[in-house]
C-alpha cells in the first residue's frame, strides 16, 4: 500500500535518485487518476453473500485499565479487541470483495467516528476512497481523533476534540489505505477503517455474522481481516439472485 | 534553471523535468542539494532521509524522518505537506531546544538546493500538493484583558490535559505520548518562555491552528475561532517574562519570513 519505503532500498545513490524519480512519475500519474479502477453500474439480478466468522484458540476476556480521567472514563473498560458470543462468532471484522472492478455505486453519507465514553465507536468499519468520515465527541474531556496509516504510521491528520457535543467532517485518504486511529490523550483508544476502491464491504455483528448484498454474479475473492486475529481469504462463487454462504474460521493470537 | 538541467544527462534531466513538472513550483536544484545534504546534514537525517544518521543515536529529540512528508512546522493545515517557504524557516530558525542550528550561512540558493533534495525522500511531495496555508488574521492588541480571556480558553479547550494547569507539560496525558516513529515525546513547557517553532506571535498561534504533524499535538482550527486563538496567544505569552523578550528581539530581526 505504501512505497514510503522505496528510497531506503537503493545503494547506489544516483542509481537511486534516477529510480526514485521514475516510481515518482508513476505515482503521480496514478495518482491523477484514483478510481479508474471501479465502476459503477447498476446491478440487477446481483447475488449475496452471507456468512459467519468464528474466533479458534483461547483468548482473555481483558480488561483495558485506564491511566487518566478515572473520574469520568472509570478505572476499567472492558476490552473489545476479541468481543465473542457465546457460538463463537467474532465481531468487529471486516470482510469484503478483492478485485472487483464493476458493480454498485458507493455510499455517498460520510462514515461516523465517535468518541463516546472514552472509547472510539464503532471500532472497525469500511469506508470507500471519495467518502467523508464525521468525527464526534460525547465526552466533556478532551480527546484527539488521530488517523495514521496502519503500515507507515504516518499522520494523515490530528483534530481536537476540546468538549462535548464537537463534531467536524472530514476527507479520508485519497488513495485506499488501511487506517488506524488512535487518541493521544487516551492512549487506550484505538480504532481502524479499512478503505477500499469499492463498495462490497461490510463488518460483523456481535454475532460474528455479515451480509453483502447485490453482488454482480462471478467468481471473486472474500477476505477478512480482523485487528489482532489477522486477515484470511478463500474464493467465493456468486450465482444470480442466489445466496452463497460462508464460514470463516480465523484463530486467536 | 535551463542552464543546470543542461549540465544533467538526458534521461536524468528528463526525469527531473518530469519530477519538478509534478512537484510544482519547485526552484532548488536536485543534484546540488545533495551535496549541500551529504556535507552538512547527513551525519543526522542520514543519507536515506529516514533521521537515523550516525548522530542521531545521541539525540532525545530525533532529527526528521523525511521519508513521510510528514513536518511538525507548516502554515498549512495538519497532515498536509509543508509549503518550500516552510521548510526554509525551519532552516533558518533552527528548532529551539533541540540539535538543530540555524542554517542561514548556507545562503538562499544552496537552502533552495537542499530543500528540493529533501523533497525527494517522499514520495508524497511528487503525487500530492500542499494545501493553502491557514489564514491568519491580525493580531488584536496584547492585553490583561485578552490574557484572561486567554486562560479562560486554556481551561475550555483543556490544554491542561497535557500541558498541566500551569503550562509546564506535566497534565494527566503528559507521560504515555509518541510520535510517529515510536518514541516518546512530551508536552511542551509553556513556561520556558521559547517556543521550538519560533519565537513570535504568530508562530505560537500557527502551532495550535495547524498542530504539530506527527506528534500528538492536534489542530484546533476546527474548534477554536481566531479571536480566542489570539487570547490563547497572549495567555501563553503570560506564563513567562522571556516571551516578550524574545519578540521584541524576533521583531528587531524581522525578515519577512519569518512571520508570513
Amino acid at each position: 500500500m505504501s512505497n514510503g519505503t522505496s528510497a531506503t532500498q537503493c545503494a547506489h545513490h544516483s542509481f537511486c535518485l534516477a529510480a526514485g524519480l521514475a516510481l515518482f512519475g508513476i505515482a503521480g500519474s496514478l495518482a491523477a487518476l484514483p478510481s479508474a479502477a471501479y465502476e459503477a453500474v447498476a446491478v440487477n439480478n446481483g447475488g449475496t453473500i452471507e456468512g459467519v466468522i468464528t474466533l479458534s484458540g483461547a483468548h482473555a476476556g481483558a480488561t483495558i485499565t485506564t491511566t487518566k480521567n478515572q473520574d469520568y472514563c472509570g478505572a476499567s473498560i472492558p476490552d473489545p479487541t476479541y468481543t465473542v458470543d457465546s457460538a463463537g462468532g467474532l465481531a468487529n471484522v471486516i470482510v469484503y470483495l478483492k478485485d472487483i472492478t464493476k458493480g454498485k455505486p458507493g455510499p455517498s453519507e460520510p462514515i461516523k467516528l465517535v468518541n463516546d465514553h472514552c472509547m472510539f465507536s464503532p471500532r472497525v468499519q469500511g469506508a470507500m476512497v471519495g467518502e467523508q468520515v464525521t468525527i464526534s465527541s460525547d465526552d466533556p474531556i478532551l480527546h484527539n481523533t488521530h488517523p495514521q496509516n496502519a503500515e507507515t504510521n504516518a499522520t494523515i491528520y490530528n483534530i481536537a476534540l476540546p468538549f462535548k457535543g464537537f463534531s467536524v467532517t472530514k476527507p479520508l485518504p485519497a488513495n485506499p489505505e488501511l487506517i488506524k486511529i488512535k487518541c493521544d490523550a487516551h492512549e487506550w483508544m484505538h480504532a481502524w477503517i479499512m478503505e477500499l476502491d469499492h463498495p462490497y464491504y461490510t463488518t460483523t455483528g456481535s454475532d460474528g455474522h455479515f451480509t453483502i448484498k447485490d453482488v454482480p454474479p462471478g467468481s471473486y475473492t472474500l477476505a477478512v481481516w480482523h485487528e489482532a486475529a489477522g486477515e484470511k481469504s478463500e474464493p467465493v462463487v456468486v450465482a444470480a439472485g442466489k445466496t452463497s454462504k460462508s464460514k470463516i474460521t480465523l484463530a486467536a493470537k | 534553471m535551463p542552464f543546470r538541467v543542461a549540465r544533467l544527462g538526458p534521461t536524468l534531466a528528463g526525469l527531473l523535468l518530469l519530477a519538478v513538472g509534478a512537484a510544482g513550483a519547485d526552484t532548488g536544484d536536485i543534484r546540488d542539494g545533495k551535496v549541500v545534504y551529504e556535507r552538512w546534514c547527513v551525519t543526522c537525517h542520514g543519507a536515506e532521509g529516514n533521521g537515523q544518521g550516525e548522530a542521531a543515536k545521541y539525540m532525545s529529540t530525533k532529527p526528521r524522518d523525511y521519508r513521510e512528508g510528514t513536518f511538525k512546522w507548516r502554515t498549512t493545515p495538519s497532515g498536509s505537506l509543508p509549503l518550500d517557504s516552510d521548510l526554509e524557516h525551519t532552516l533558518l530558525n533552527g528548532v529551539y531546544g533541540t540539535y538543530m542550528p540555524t542554517w542561514g550561512f548556507l545562503g538562499e540558493r544552496s537552502r533552495q538546493d537542499v530543500i528540493a533534495y529533501i523533497k525527494t525522500f517522499a514520495p508524497r511531495f511528487a503525487s500530492e500538493k500542499p494545501q493553502a496555508p491557514i489564514i491568519i488574521p491580525p493580531e488584536p492588541g496584547y492585553s490583561d484583558e485578552s490574557v484572561k480571556r486567554g486562560s479562560a480558553i486554556y481551561q475550555k479547550y483543556n490544554c491542561s490535559q497535557c500541558h498541566g494547569d500551569g503550562g509546564r507539560g506535566d497534565g494527566p496525558s503528559a507521560h504515555d505520548l509518541k510520535d510517529d516513529w515510536g518514541n516518546d515525546i512530551v508536552p511542551y513547557d509553556l513556561t520556558k518562555g521559547h517556543v521550538k517553532c519560533g519565537d513570535t506571535a504568530t508562530d505560537i498561534y500557527r502551532v495550535f491552528m495547524t498542530g504539530l504533524s506527527g506528534t500528538p499535538m492536534p489542530t484546533f482550527a476546527d474548534s477554536m475561532d481566531p479571536t480566542d486563538a489570539w487570547d490563547l496567544v497572549h495567555f501563553i505569552e503570560s506564563l513567562s517574562p522571556r516571551y516578550a523578550k524574545n519578540f521584541a528581539r524576533t521583531a528587531a530581526n524581522s525578515t519577512a519570513r519569518a512571520n508570513p
